[in-house]
């Protein structure tokens, strides 16, 4: 498989993967999304590894190796302060004495959020990440020209 | 010929030297070894170390020991690691 049509596939599952999380949420079935999500990794997996004319050598190993350390560094602590400050209101719930009515105890997050907070730290990660491979593939001279 | 490299090693190395006694493009050379052009280019400005694996290979394809092809200098101050 030539390297453009990979990138064709991917962009086509990007577009499936779309249509199947909009029906996912019309039918209520989340399972769909996950089990497609699943697929869809596993297919672009083996797809990568029918390409023909992708060649990653150890240059580009090191170069994902170091940014995804770096993202894991930041990550961890960004998790980490979420995760504490998450526990410290967890117990705090309930509230002695109890508030007055129609006064609510201050929630920094309701547990129904906690899916869009996820989908948040993973953009996070996933900025953190291009952000951390452009570094470095600049610092491993990616983009660098000479004569030739 | 590239001195200190970004990885804090100091390391020079003639690979262009020795592309060029031999009438080699930065292309031909890393499709003999198996590697991208972008990262013959980044060694040979001392961008990037190679692996002691992808040294020997270079210096095996160009038939001359390793040093002849990579110096490890000493007198060029190492930069701190990021």
């Amino acid at each position: 498989m030539k390297k453009n049509t990979f990138y064709l596939l991917i962009g086509c599952i990007a577009i499936a993967l779309v249509c199947i999380f909009w029906e996912s949420d019309e039918m209520h079935a989340p399972l769909l999304i996950m089990g497609a999500f699943i697929a869809a990794v596993a297919l672009i997996i083996f797809a990568r590894s029918k390409v023909t004319d992708l060649i990653q050598d150890e240059r580009d190993t090191r170069i994902t190796e170091q940014a995804m350390t770096r993202t894991m560094q930041v990550f961890w602590v960004v998790f980490c302060a979420f995760s504490i400050g998450a526990v410290v209101q967890m117990l705090q719930f309930p509230t002695f004495p109890r508030p007055p009515p129609g006064q609510h105890p201050v929630t920094l997050l309701s547990p129904r959020m906690m899916g869009f907070v996820q989908l948040g730290f993973l953009c996070l990660m996933i900025f953190l990440y291009v952000g951390f491979r452009i570094y470095y593939a600049r610092k491993y001279g990616e983009w660098d020209t000479d004569e030739e | 010929m590239p001195g200190s490299t970004g990885n804090g090693i100091p390391m020079k190395n003639k690979i262009k030297v020795f592309r060029a006694m031999n009438d080699l493009t930065q292309d031909n050379l890393a499709h003999a070894i198996g590697v991208n052009r972008q990262t013959i280019l980044a060694i040979e400005k001392g961008k990037y170390v190679p692996s002691l694996d992808l040294a020997f290979k270079i210096a095996r394809y160009f038939s001359v020991n390793i040093e002849e092809v990579f110096i490890y200098d000493d007198e060029i101050p190492a930069e701190p690691a990021k």
